[in-house]
């Protein structure tokens, strides 16, 4: 998938995510090692899915995520 | 069911009582979760809620609601031959609570006072039921109590009210739409799940665990599936209202105001921004006063609209959605109708 749009993607996820503490992400990124990726954030990228790409995913889609990247094959 | 029209029902008051202890969500939260709880207050927009003594119940906040709202209107208590309380915080499994406030208000005994047990989509619910009681011309005059005691210290969602729906039987009143769903395949989104008849309370229940914070988690405890309540509700809501005002042949800029039930914050913003609907058509209760479940919606009607709905007609839509899963939308034209200022105990 082309760069551009995983990294838009990627400002996209750290917008929904809203995390407290800044940290550096990107499409390889394990979602298990972000600290603050939790169910309030898989709340936000589910409505930002469902906004900005028009794309409905729940809850146990993205149980099956192990990369950011992940998240946006998805979209897909 | 889906959507259908009562006739003869007229929207004659309403009022809303509130504990007065207000708690900050994150003021008194444990210090070590207080950044977590920054962050959850900025996406869920609850900063404040309104939680019940110890020895409060709903129907004390509905108690007084209805002793306030029934001398607004200037009702006698023999005129009134219905109640239904729509709660899931009774004063006891059995019997009903309607039944005990029809005695401790001193309505008649000719009444009719049942429970309904349903939670956020319960004042739509409840105006459905008591509305098509009226509109059969078997009640003359109603009361519906909504709401619940389900706020505690921990928990950043959930916030206490009672509530008090007035409507009678008027021959000419503008008619009433509504649009009611139901989705029990969604049962386990949100759920007590112990205490019941399927899984008994026993000792296993009684028998809390420290999670990372060090707080006591009750096996007993709601549980609460994020994502699919999410899921449910910016999926399901934005059509059904679309439904209701082409069924109704109502137009979104003939309605005055949209009120939701009251969430949270990442819900109800997808919900309007999907239905493309103006934030100042849109009243927000939920800084003040969190997720007061079914009573959500009057609770944001007192707080938000009072002054509005004192001063002349006004065509409301009003949608509740949750626990069930269980949706319901209505129309609603008021005029002349009571509203008493926010009750506090």
């Amino acid at each position: 998938m082309p760069v551009s749009t995983v990294n838009t993607f990627v400002e996209k996820f750290l917008e929904a995510v809203d995390f407290q503490d800044p940290v550096a992400v990107t499409g390889d990124t394990p979602l298990a090692s972000l600290p603050e990726w939790d169910s309030l954030a898989a709340l936000g990228v589910i409505v930002m899915c469902d906004m900005e790409y028009g794309k409905t995913i729940t809850g146990s889609d993205l149980k099956t995520c192990t990369t950011v990247a992940d998240i946006y094959a998805l979209l897909g | 069911m889906g959507t259908s029209t009562l006739h003869h029902v007229r929207y004659a008051g309403m009022a809303s009582c509130v504990p007065r202890t207000v708690l900050s969500n994150v003021q008194d939260c444990p210090p070590a979760m207080r950044s977590e709880r920054e962050r959850l207050v900025r996406n869920i927009g609850i900063h404040q809620r309104r939680m019940c003594f110890e020895w409060q119940c709903f129907s004390d906040l509905a108690f007084e609601a209805t002793g306030v709202l029934l001398a607004d209107l200037g009702w006698a208590r023999e005129e009134v031959d219905a109640v239904i309380v729509v709660t899931q915080s009774p004063d006891y499994l059995i019997p009903a609570t309607a039944i005990i406030l029809q005695d401790r208000l001193g309505l008649p005994k000719t009444s009719i006072a049942f429970d309904v047990n349903l939670g956020c989509s319960g004042y739509t619910y409840g105006l459905q039921i008591l509305g098509s009681l009226i509109a059969s011309g078997a009640v003359k005059k109603g009361l519906l109590m909504v709401g619940d005691k389900s706020a505690t210290v921990i928990d950043p969602l959930f916030s206490d009210a009672g509530t008090v729906t007035a409507l009678e039987y008027v021959q000419d009143a503008p008619p009433m739409y509504f649009d009611m769903n139901s989705d029990g395949s969604g049962y386990k989104a949100i759920m007590l799940p112990s205490g019941g008849h399927r899984e008994p309370y026993g000792v296993e229940h009684a028998m809390p665990k420290r999670d990372e914070y060090g707080i006591l988690r009750w096996p007993s405890e709601l549980i609460l599936d994020g994502p699919a309540v999410l899921s449910f509700s910016t999926q399901q809501i934005p059509p059904a209202v679309r439904k209701l005002m082409e069924f109704s042949q109502i137009a979104d800029t003939d309605i005055d105001y949209f009120i939701f039930h009251q969430a949270n914050k990442l819900i109800n913003e997808t919900i309007r921004k999907k239905l493309g609907l103006p934030a100042d058509k849109v009243p927000s209760t939920l800084a003040e006063f969190g997720n007061t479940s079914g009573a959500s919606i009057p609770v944001t009607m007192t707080a938000r609209l009072r002054e509005a709905l004192l001063g002349g007609r006004k065509r409301l839509l009003m949608s509740g959605f949750g626990i069930g899963l269980s949706w319901g939308s209505c129309i609603v034209d008021i005029e002349g109708a009571k509203f008493p200022e926010m009750v506090e105990l």
